[in-house]
């Protein structure tokens, strides 16, 4: 399921964004900037998706959806106020989002869930013995 | 100042080039096969294939275009480098994993190679050959661009050669690339990735550091960018100085494109073995982050020193990298920096060199169901013609290196990215929708890039998109439009054939 519904976030998205390139519209920018942000998490549940599920990525890749969107809202909702919004870590409380938010917070979620459900969900020896039964083939020959 | 009065830069940096060069005789002799020039024997380990694949996609675009974007425009420009955070996850799940266990069924050296596997279609193969060579031109010129602006700075040709010092400079560091990509292939590549990635890590730790320094901090730093009358309160506003497309744009081309990039897929094929994919993406994703340093402390820290009257404003934003390491690091470490530099810029530009002529020797032929008798030596040949068309490309395209740069991340992924993220994650991607998509990336990007900048013909219109729209944006949006509407045009009866091993490696 999941991975039909990126399929198809992915199926319409990409046209919609050709199209808010295109149609002048007051919400066009900020629609996009939302799209943005689910387009590389859904094409990682694409990847990853197997019979339909996503495994134990599941709720990782949710917070990782919820978080990216959230920050692309916070900079859109900031946008115009440097100088009357708070500031946070020695930044303007939209630059803090941007650095600290959509900088550095998803590396360690990103890469350590990659690590931790490498070997039980993304590469596991059975299939590799299965892909070695197949053998070596030559490569782009006919 | 001219830098030829400090010694010690200069002295860093000719002993830099003199080790490179080493490495280069080095590899060279161990580069005995076709399969050890482009993907250097299959045989390279984990810590070694994490640095080159940081290093080839760090470049002088992010160590001197970057701050110089940020000098223009603002933090909205870091949205080129803040998908870092997960784009080596991104990449590892959509693709490595496709990518190194396909190497390990098939003689695989190179992206079109793969693109035949998946469609057994010689024309997608063909067309994701034009797409490695169109955009190997683009990326390499920002590279040697970026080359000859900081060799014009390091060794003061300004002053020796006058209005072709950057000419002089670019032809030097061509030179230089040439030779040990030409002698010594990927094996050179990789292990001067080694070295380079990890003077990459240093100096921009370094600097970052420097950079907090010479601000006074990252508070004081904003402060004075947002009093300052030439900078204002939208410099650090992320979406307010520039358009939402722009700024947006440049995440989804960096944070998507980043799936058709050639020089960073490669390194998956040189892998020894796929299970140690496992920590990638951590080692690519913190290297990276580090490294950003250099832009994120610079590009902040040249505008407020700008805005407190300590640094002239600039001419040319590209130079507030080689302005403020001039001017505001101790010379040692200037040396070491520029080293650091020129390494980033050297390891992007060998990877392309070779990925370059991979596609004219090998692929290229291939869809023409050719083959060429002697690869290694020809692949040599090719070297140096692809990296003399980008020399002149560069010279003669009047932009910031970040947007060349920008330009030539953009044809990669707007061509190849959606063949290679969709396509070897779902098996309902036909062939004919492949080369759809393919095409369609390569000439669209192409297409409005012309247009947005020609100059020539009055008569011509300018892309009919909103402002700050990014061609790049437009044409990878575009090439997903394609494949997706191709592929439930051709696949609705029928699904496509797929041979057994890659039906499997596309289950696993």
């Amino acid at each position: 399921m999941a991975r039909k519904l990126s399929l198809a976030f992915l199926a319409i998205a990409s046209p919609l964004m050709v199209a808010l390139f295109l149609i002048p519209w007051p919400w066009a920018q900020s629609v996009f900037a939302v799209l943005v942000m689910g387009y590389p998490v859904a094409l990682i549940v694409v990847a990853v998706g197997r019979r339909g599920g996503v495994g134990p990525l599941g709720l990782p890749l949710l917070a990782l959806l919820v978080f990216l969107e959230a920050c692309a809202i916070g900079m859109l909702l900031l946008r115009g106020h440097v100088t009357d919004a708070p500031w946070f870590g020695g930044l303007p409380l939209a630059a803090a989002i941007q650095l600290y938010g959509l900088f550095l917070t998803p590396l360690l979620l990103v890469a350590l869930t990659y690590a931790l459900t490498f070997d039980r969900f993304e590469m596991k020896q059975d299939d590799l013995d299965r892909l070695e039964k197949i053998g070596r083939r030559p490569g782009a020959e006919d | 100042m001219p830098i030829l009065a400090k010694p010690e830069i200069i002295w860093t940096a000719l002993i830099y080039l003199s080790l490179v060069v080493v490495i280069g005789v080095w590899a060279a002799r161990r580069t005995r096969s076709a399969k050890d020039f482009f993907i250097a024997g299959q045989g390279i380990g984990l810590l070694v294939t994490a640095l080159a694949t940081m290093s080839a996609a760090f470049s002088g675009f992010v160590f001197i275009g970057g701050p110089g974007l940020t000098y223009r425009m603002g933090l909205a420009s870091l949205f080129i480098c803040i998908p870092v955070s997960f784009t080596a996850g991104l990449l590892c799940w959509v693709v490595a994993k496709r990518l190194r266990l396909l190497a390990g069924v098939r003689e695989i050296y190179t992206v079109p190679d793969v693109v035949y596997c998946r469609y057994r279609s010689r024309m997608a193969s063909g067309l994701a050959a034009a797409a490695v060579i169109v955009g190997t031109v683009g990326y390499l010129g920002a590279q040697l661009k970026a080359l000859g602006i900081l060799i014009e700075s390091i060794f003061g040709t300004r002053e020796i050669f006058g209005e072709w010092s950057l000419a002089m400079a670019m032809l030097i560091g061509l030179i230089i690339v040439v030779f040990y990509a030409t002698a010594g292939g990927m094996v050179a590549g990789v292990y001067t990735d080694l070295f380079q990635g990890a003077l990459m890590v240093g100096a921009a730790i370094a600097v970052f550091y420097y950079a907090l320094e010479a601000g006074g901090g990252l508070q004081q730093m904003a402060q004075s960018i947002i009093e300052s009358d030439h900078f204002g309160p939208g410099h650090l506003d992320p979406l307010g100085a520039i358009p939402i497309f722009t700024a947006m744009g440049f995440f989804l081309v960096f944070a998507v494109g980043n799936l058709g990039q050639p020089h960073m897929l490669h390194k998956f094929f040189m892998l020894d073995d796929p299970r140690k994919l496992k920590w990638m993406p951590l080692i690519v994703g913190v290297t990276q982050t580090l490294c950003v340093l250099i832009w994120l402390g610079i590009g902040l820290a040249v505008p407020s020193l700008v805005a407190g009257g300590k640094l002239a404003p600039l001419a040319n934003p590209d130079e507030a990298s080689p302005q403020f390491l001039l001017h505001f690091t101790p010379e040692i470490l200037a040396g070491i920096v520029f080293a650091g530099i020129l390494a980033a810029i050297m390891s992007t530009a060998d990877s392309f060199v070779n990925i370059g002529s991979a596609a004219i020797v090998r692929d290229l032929p291939k869809a023409f169901g050719r083959k060429v008798a002697d690869e290694l030596f020809w692949g040599r040949i090719a070297v140096v013609g692809i990296a003399v068309s980008a020399a002149v490309f560069a010279y003669l395209y009047g932009d910031l290196i970040a947007l060349l740069g920008t330009f030539a991340f953009g044809t990669f992924g707007a061509a190849l990215g959606p063949a290679l993220a969709i396509g070897l994650n779902w098996r309902r991607v036909t062939a004919a929708a492949a080369s759809a998509s393919i095409a369609t990336g390569l000439i669209v990007n192409l297409v409005l890039e012309f247009l947005a900048k020609q100059t020539y013909f009055e008569a011509l219109p300018k892309p009919p998109f909103q402002t700050g729209v990014l061609p790049t944006a437009v044409s990878l949006a575009a090439s997903f439009t394609v494949l997706f509407a191709v592929t439930w045009c051709t696949s609705r009866n029928q699904e496509p054939e797929i041979d057994e091993d890659v039906q499997l490696v596309m289950d696993l």
